[in-house]
C-alpha cells in the first residue's frame, strides 16, 4: 500500500469515528434543531412585538381638517394613492377628516390631543399652502398629507376627479445582470458562508481536547501521522456541517415552494454574474473553503488547549476573527476591482467570502480555480502547522529550539 | 531480503527542555523474541519506546521499524498498548476494538468479527456490546490490549502491560504474550515488576537513568551477581570461621558466603578435616530481582 493511499485511509478512519461520535448523540438532535430552537424564540419575540406594534398602529391617525367638499376627494385621493403601498408598514395610518372650526391652528393641535386617536401629523388651511403639524414620529405622515393635498387640489382643478389610467402591466425577464442583482448577491454570498461557518466551524475547535482527556492521542499518534489525525477530525466536522446543511437546505428547499410569487421575483432579481449553476457550485466550494480554513486554524489552536476552560477562553477570539473576515469581505463585495478587494481574496481566512462575492460581481471563472487551490494549500498548511505545534507542545517530541538548544556534551556513560 | 532485527535502535537521545531523560539507548530485537525493557520509574523507558515507535523524535541516534528508518512505514505492522491507556469513553467494546484495528489498516467488518471473538476468548463475550464507560478499569484495559492485537501485528509493543491488572488478568496476559510469541510476532513490553520478565523474556535490557546498563538473557543478568553457599555445619565451634572466607556471614542456623572462584570442594574438604560436617549445603543462583537492584544500583556489572 503507498504511503498517501495509507495516509488517506487513516484519515477517513479518524474522520468517520468523529462524525459517528458526534452524529449518534443526542446532543446532535438539539444541534441540529437550533434554528428551530432560534426560530421559535424569535417567532414568539416578533409575535409579541408585532402585537403591541399593531396595538398602537390601529389607534394612529392622519388627520385633515378641511370643507366637506375637499374632504370628500381627498378620501378619494387616499384611497387610490394607498394602492401603491404593500402591506401594513408601509402604509401611511388611517385617514380621518375634521370640519374647519374657528382657530384652525387650536383645533389642529387639539386633535394632538384626542383621546379617540394617537394623531401622528394634522394638516390646516388652504390647500395649495398648507399647514402641517406633525409629532415626534410623524414626518412621513407630513409628506404624505402634503402628497394628499397636491393630489386633491389637482383632482379639483381637473373637474373633480383625476384622469384614469388603464395601464397593460407585462412580466419580463431581464437579458442582462443588473448592478443590483450583482450586490445583492454578492452580499448574500458572503453572509451565507459568514453564518454557515459562524455557527458550524466554531465547533472543531475543542475536538482534540477529547484525544487529550482521555489519553487516546498516544494510541493514534503511534498508529497514524497527526497531520492525519487533524485532517480526519477536521472533515469529520465537515462531514457533521454538511449533514446540518443538507437537512435545512432541504427543509428550507420545500417551504421555498411555498413562498409567494411576490418574493419569488425577488429572489429572481439576484443575478450573479457567473450564472446561477456556476454560482451555486462556486458558494459550495467556497463554505466548504471558508470551513476547513477556519476550522484547520481553530483546531490547530483548540488542540493546544488542555481544559474545557482553555477552550472556552477561545471562543471570543474565534468569533472576532470570523466577524472579521466578513467585513473584510464585504467591504471586498461592495467595491470590486479595488486594491482592498484584491487583499481579501488574496488573504487566505478572508479569500473564500471575497471569491464568493467576486463570483457574484465579476463572470470570469479561472480565477475562481486558481483561488480554490490557493485556498487548499492553505488547509494543508494550516493543518501542517498545528499538528507541528502540537507535537511540540504537547507531545514533546522534536528538539529544543535552536535559539534554546546548548550543545553541551551528553554524559553517556557506560554500556 | 531484510535483516532478522524487528527492532533495531543505536544511540538514541532524547532531551526535554534542558533535561536529557535517554542518553544514547542501544537495542536490538530479533523477530519473533519476546524482549524486555527493564527500569526503574523514570528510567526513560517509555520515552524510548515511543520514540521506536516514531511518536516522538530523538534528538540523536537512529532508529529502524523492520528496516526502516520511518516508524510510520511499518505501523500497520505494530500493535501498541501505552503506559497510559486511553479509550472513547461513549465506545463499545467491540467498536473500540475495530476502530484501533482500523488505524492499523483492518477493514472495519473484520475488525468487529475479530474483536468478538477475542472478547470471548478473554472472558469479555458478556462486554462485546458494553460501552468502555461502563467497564472496570481492568476490563477497559483488557479491550484496549486486544485492540492493539486485533490486526495480528508482526510486532506488539506493551508499556507496562501488567500495571493495574489484577493477578488473574496478569497471568492471562503472560498467556496472551506467549500466544502472540508462538503466532509468530515480536514482542516488546516494559516493566518494572521483575517476576514478568523472568518468567518471559528471551532477552532484556535494563535501562536506568536514561541509560542501557545491561543488555542480554535472563540468565546473563542473573550471572552478573556470584551465587552464594548456603552451609550448616554439624558441629561448630570458635575455629569454624577462621575456616571459611572472609565474607561468610553468620545466620541462624548456618553461614551464607559467595561462592568461591575454584568452587566449594576444597573449603568442603577443609572443613571436614576439622570435623565441623554438613549438615546442609546449598548453592543459591541470584534472581532477576536481585540483578536487577544491583545493576541499577549502580554498581558495575561483572
Amino acid at each position: 500500500m503507498t504511503r498517501l493511499r495509507r495516509t488517506l485511509r487513516q484519515t477517513l478512519t479518524i474522520a468517520r469515528r468523529d462524525f459517528v461520535a458526534t452524529v449518534y448523540t443526542p446532543i446532535f438532535l438539539l444541534f441540529l434543531l437550533a434554528p428551530v430552537i432560534m426560530g421559535s424564540f424569535g417567532a414568539v419575540g416578533g409575535l409579541g412585538a408585532q402585537s403591541v406594534a399593531e396595538g398602537s398602529a390601529d389607534r394612529a391617525r392622519i388627520v385633515a381638517i378641511v370643507p366637506d367638499a375637499q374632504a370628500r376627494a381627498m378620501i378619494a385621493a387616499d384611497a387610490r394613492l394607498r394602492t401603491g403601498f404593500r402591506g401594513r408598514d408601509e402604509a401611511p395610518a388611517e385617514l380621518v377628516t375634521l370640519r374647519p372650526g374657528a382657530d384652525l391652528p387650536a383645533q389642529a393641535r387639539a386633535a394632538f390631543a384626542s383621546r379617540q386617536f394617537d394623531t401622528s401629523a394634522v394638516l390646516f388651511g388652504p390647500l395649495h399652502r398648507p399647514h402641517i403639524l406633525y409629532g415626534p414620529r410623524g414626518g412621513r405622515s407630513a409628506v404624505y398629507l402634503e402628497l394628499l393635498a397636491q393630489t386633491t387640489l389637482a383632482a379639483e382643478r381637473l373637474g373633480g376627479a383625476l384622469p384614469a389610467v388603464t395601464a397593460i402591466k407585462l412580466p419580463i425577464q431581464r437579458t442582462r445582470t443588473t448592478t443590483g442583482g450583482r450586490n445583492q448577491s454578492a452580499f448574500l454570498a458572503v453572509f451565507g458562508i459568514f453564518f454557515l461557518t459562524l455557527f458550524l466551524a466554531g465547533q472543531v475547535v475543542g475536538t482534540m481536547a477529547e484525544e487529550r482527556n482521555n489519553k487516546v492521542i498516544e494510541v493514534l499518534a503511534a498508529a497514524v501521522p497527526l497531520e492525519s489525525v487533524f485532517l480526519g477530525k477536521l472533515l469529520g466536522m465537515f462531514g457533521v456541517a454538511l449533514l446540518f446543511v443538507g437537512f435545512w437546505a432541504t427543509i428550507i428547499g420545500q417551504i421555498g415552494s411555498f413562498v409567494p410569487p411576490a418574493v419569488a421575483a425577488g429572489f429572481a432579481e439576484l443575478t450573479p454574474a457567473v450564472g446561477p449553476g456556476a454560482f451555486a457550485l462556486l458558494f459550495a466550494g467556497y463554505f466548504a473553503m471558508a470551513y476547513l480554513l477556519l476550522g484547520s486554524v481553530f483546531l490547530g489552536v483548540g488542540a493546544q488547549a488542555s481544559t474545557p476552560r482553555e477552550i472556552q477562553m477561545l471562543s471570543l477570539p474565534i468569533t472576532i476573527v470570523q466577524v472579521a473576515m466578513f467585513a473584510l469581505a464585504t467591504a471586498a463585495a461592495s467595491q470590486p476591482g479595488t486594491n482592498l478587494a484584491r487583499i481579501a481574496e488574496i488573504f487566505p481566512l478572508s479569500s473564500p467570502f471575497a471569491m464568493a462575492g467576486r463570483a457574484a460581481n465579476t463572470p470570469e471563472l479561472w480565477p475562481h480555480f486558481a483561488a480554490l487551490a490557493w485556498q487548499a494549500l492553505w488547509v494543508a498548511i494550516f493543518i501542517t502547522l498545528g499538528a507541528r505545534a502540537f507535537r511540540r507542545g504537547v507531545l514533546q517530541s522534536g528538539s529544543a529550539r535552536w535559539w534554546r538548544r546548548k550543545r553541551q556534551p551528553i554524559d553517556m556513560g557506560v554500556s | 531480503m531484510g535483516s532478522d532485527l524487528a527492532v533495531s535502535a543505536s544511540g538514541l537521545i532524547k532531551r526535554f527542555g534542558d533535561r536529557v531523560v535517554v542518553r544514547g539507548v542501544d537495542l536490538q530485537v530479533r523477530r519473533g523474541q519476546i524482549y524486555g525493557v527493564l527500569g526503574p520509574n523514570g528510567a526513560g523507558k517509555t520515552t524510548t519506546l515511543r520514540m521506536l515507535l516514531g511518536i516522538i523524535e530523538p534528538d540523536g541516534g537512529e532508529r529502524t521499524l523492520y528496516d526502516s528508518p520511518h516508524p510510520r512505514d511499518a505501523s500497520d505492522r505494530v500493535g501498541y498498548l501505552p503506559e497510559e491507556r486511553g479509550l472513547y469513553p461513549a465506545m463499545k467494546a467491540r467498536e473500540a476494538i475495530a476502530f484501533m484495528g482500523a488505524l492499523r489498516g483492518l477493514p472495519w467488518r473484520t475488525g468487529r468479527a475479530r474483536a468478538v471473538e477475542l472478547l470471548e476468548a478473554a472472558g469479555l463475550g458478556h462486554a462485546v456490546d458494553s460501552k468502555i464507560k461502563k467497564l472496570s478499569k481492568g476490563m477497559a484495559q483488557l479491550v484496549q490490549l486486544l485492540g492493539s492485537v486485533v490486526h495480528q501485528p508482526d510486532l506488539l509493543v506493551l508499556d507496562e502491560p501488567f500495571s493495574g491488572l489484577d493477578p488473574v488478568n496478569q497471568e492471562r496476559l503472560e498467556k496472551l504474550i506467549v500466544a502472540e510469541r508462538d503466532r509468530g510476532a515480536t514482542i516488546l513490553f516494559s516493566t518494572h515488576i521483575m517476576s514478568h520478565a523472568e518468567r518471559l523474556c528471551d532477552r532484556l535490557a535494563i535501562i536506568a537513568g536514561g541509560q542501557r546498563r545491561f543488555e542480554g538473557t535472563v540468565d546473563d543478568a542473573r550471572a552478573t551477581l556470584p551465587q552464594r553457599v548456603h552451609y550448616q555445619p554439624r558441629s561448630g565451634g570458635a575455629e569454624l570461621a577462621a575456616l571459611l572466607p572472609p565474607d561468610a556471614q553468620a545466620e541462624p542456623g548456618g553461614w551464607r558466603f559467595q561462592l568461591p572462584d575454584d568452587g566449594v570442594e576444597t573449603l568442603l574438604g577443609r572443613l571436614l578435616a576439622a570435623g565441623h560436617g554438613i549438615a546442609g549445603l546449598s548453592i543459591e543462583r541470584p534472581g532477576l530481582h536481585e540483578a536487577f537492584v544491583r545493576i541499577v544500583g549502580g554498581e558495575e556489572p561483572r
